[in-house]
């Protein structure tokens, strides 16, 4: 029952982790938390849906197709809604891009069904669990887990040696010590905006196998991956990925211990008190109030 | 002129509009006409708190859900009547909207916006969950308030109930945001370090804004429960948030008259809309975005450049200073060179 409990967490919780990773890059460089991002989820997820079921793509394919779509719409979000209140406060970015987010759903929801449209995603390999002692282990979920941490790596080797990685390294480090050397800050956000989603659209390919594909799976989403970046401190990379993890863990144990209906409050549990008890997070630095 | 074309002139056109609406309107209009009533109440209450007090609440649904469990299980389970389940539920949103306050005072922005979404939905699970008592995800049915003493139709008993509580709380709110309490919050929004050096006591101060905001959110709930004679969880959920901040916005943070407008406006438009939760997404998701993004301080600005007597005393610079306006503040020097990593 444990390890099979913490398999499950651990492979939604890299699904978190993936998701809360484009949150934490996103608010490193712009200070900008999309709520959105989620519902961008939700939009690669149904193109992956489109491309695999319905024009009959293989996996591979489709997966990439939905994140390069998934990137154009996050750098299309930075493009046309943020930056225009880029320099603004807190406030109205939250609020536009919770306008956006249902701008979003909506679109989702006339294009892929109504509510409550539960659309089924073809499984990748056998569904059959593979007994290893007493332990019950669906191969699915391994391709998920492996998949993620792919993701991952491919992300860390991205910011560390290509340019526009460490153009977003820099400007997230020092916008304007960025712009003094040189580096187009307009231009980073767009890649930062557009790698966030992208993140996210993978998760939700990864994700449609294992769950299902539905209008209101984005919100659900953004709140355990947002969650998983709280505890991770909200500024570290690492603390995302360790972050969701721990979501998927804490999410799954209170399911199978306690009550199966809290697998999806736990983490709005997680962010209440974690924003009250550790507002900086297990990793993140403590902030500076300034006057 | 200024007498007859003001803002205070607008309101009295209203109300008086809206007092005879029954009269002649059919029962079908004067359900939307009370639906504008209980938004007014909700959209003020939440201008109070983000619009005045400035702190970025997103629980608001949350508090109107209260208010409408607590009113409508007070009548069902506790077999009270309307006339004390009604303060009874308002009160019940208060207290919760005081508890939310305590957090409030640690947080701030960003922070306190994603924390009050988290307690929102929160809420919604417990709504669906804690079967026992809410009755679960199928809602629970409510006996029709007994207006039979005045010889008033139900619905037009809760109609005028409405109709005299917006007032009230109308009245509230201008009165309180022209005293200390409403300067206060002001300065609390405008820099709270600033206000601390003052002499505000912030503690004071924004738990008062929540319990006060709380209050008008659980007063709407408890109607909207009569109203419709039936309380259920997917009444409260982030929908109900972005159509409360869509009407803020849209009308004017910081503006009482503002708060009014945007609920006309919405309420109808939603109507319009009900065949089609999509559209209503869309539409009330776009309105939201476009007017943040091209009207940041609310349509009550653009009515002032054309008629006169639209000021209100408080509202005469703010917003746009609250929601950045698109003009950035003049960088200093040594701002950006040292890692700021702190949330704006």
């Amino acid at each position: 029952m444990f390890t099979y409990l913490l398999i499950g967490g651990l492979t939604s919780g890299s699904l978190y982790a993936l998701v809360a990773l484009g949150l934490v890059l996103i608010y490193k460089s712009t200070t900008i938390v999309n709520l959105a991002l989620g519902d961008t989820l939700m939009i690669g997820g149904f193109l992956a849906f489109t491309f695999h079921v319905l024009f009959g793509l293989p996996y591979i394919p489709s997966l990439l197709l939905a994140v390069a779509c998934g990137f154009v719409l996050g750098a299309l979000t930075e493009r046309f809604v943020l930056r225009r209140i880029i320099n603004a406060s807190m406030l109205p970015m939250l609020l536009a891009t919770l306008g956006l987010s249902f701008v979003l759903r909506g679109t989702g929801r006339v294009i892929w069904g109504g509510k409550g449209d539960f659309i089924p995603f073809p499984p990748l390999v056998n569904t059959a669990p593979i007994v290893y002692g007493d332990m019950l282990i669906l191969p699915q979920q391994f391709i998920v887990l492996g998949s993620a941490i792919t993701i991952m790596a491919v992300l860390g080797v991205f910011l560390r040696t290509t340019r526009a990685g460490k153009w977003m390294q820099a400007t997230a480090d020092n916008k304007k010590a960025a712009r003094l050397v040189g580096i187009p800050v307009e231009r980073v956000y767009l890649y930062t905006f557009g790698v966030g989603a992208a993140l996210a659209c993978a998760a939700a390919v990864l994700m449609a196998p294992i769950t299902m594909l539905f209008p209101d799976v984005g919100l659900l989403l953004f709140f355990k991956a947002f969650a998983a970046a709280i505890l991770g401190g909200l500024t570290s990379l690492p603390g995302a990925v360790i972050g969701g993890l721990a979501i998927g863990v804490i999410e799954t144990m209170a399911a199978g211990y306690i009550d199966t209906s809290l697998q999806d409050v736990a983490a709005f549990i997680v962010i209440m008190f974690a924003l009250i008890f550790i507002p900086n997070g297990i990793f993140g630095i403590r902030g500076i109030r300034r006057v | 002129m200024k007498a007859f074309l003001g803002n205070r002139a607008f309101l009295v056109y209203l109300f008086g509009a809206l007092a005879i609406l029954p009269v002649i309107a059919n029962p079908y209009i004067i359900f939307i006409g009370n639906l504008i009533l209980i938004y007014m109440i909700l959209a003020l209450g939440l201008n109070l708190l983000v619009g005045f007090a400035g702190q970025f609440s997103l629980a608001n649904a949350a508090m109107f859900g209260i208010g409408a469990y607590g009113a409508g299980l007070l009548q069902v389970s506790a077999k009270l009547p309307f006339w004390v389940a009604l303060p009874g539920g308002a009160l019940i949103a208060m207290a919760i909207g005081t508890i939310i306050a305590l957090p409030a005072l640690k947080l701030s922005g960003l922070y306190l916006g994603l924390a009050t979404l988290a307690f929102a939905q929160f809420t919604q699970w417990v709504f669906f969950n804690w079967r026992p008592v809410t009755h679960g995800a199928g809602g629970f049915a409510i006996p029709e308030v007994d207006f039979s003493l005045l010889s008033l139709r139900s619905d037009l008993g809760i109609y005028y109930v409405s109709w005299l509580l917006a007032i009230f709380l109308i009245a509230l709110a201008w009165n309180a945001m022209q005293s200390r309490i409403g300067r206060a919050f002001i300065a609390i929004r405008d820099g709270e370090i600033a206000a601390q050096a003052l002499g505000i006591n912030l503690f004071k101060y924004k738990t008062m804004a929540f319990a006060l905001s709380g209050f008008y959110a659980g007063v709407a709930g408890g109607l909207y429960a009569a109203l419709l004679n039936y309380v259920a969880p997917d009444s409260f959920d982030l929908f109900q948030v972005v159509m409360q901040k869509t009407m803020v916005v849209v009308g004017g943070l910081g503006s009482i008259v503002g708060s009014i407008l945007g609920a006309l406006f919405l309420v109808i438009a939603n109507e319009g809309l009900r065949q089609f939760k999509s559209a209503q997404e869309i539409a009330f998701g776009a309105l939201l975005l476009l007017s943040v993004l091209f009207m940041p301080d609310g349509i009550v600005v653009q009515i002032r450049k054309f008629l006169p007597g639209w000021n209100e005393r408080f509202h005469a610079k703010p917003p746009s200073a609250l929601l950045g306006g698109g003009t950035p503040a003049s960088p200093s020097p040594a701002d950006g060179i040292v890692d700021k990593r702190e949330p704006r």
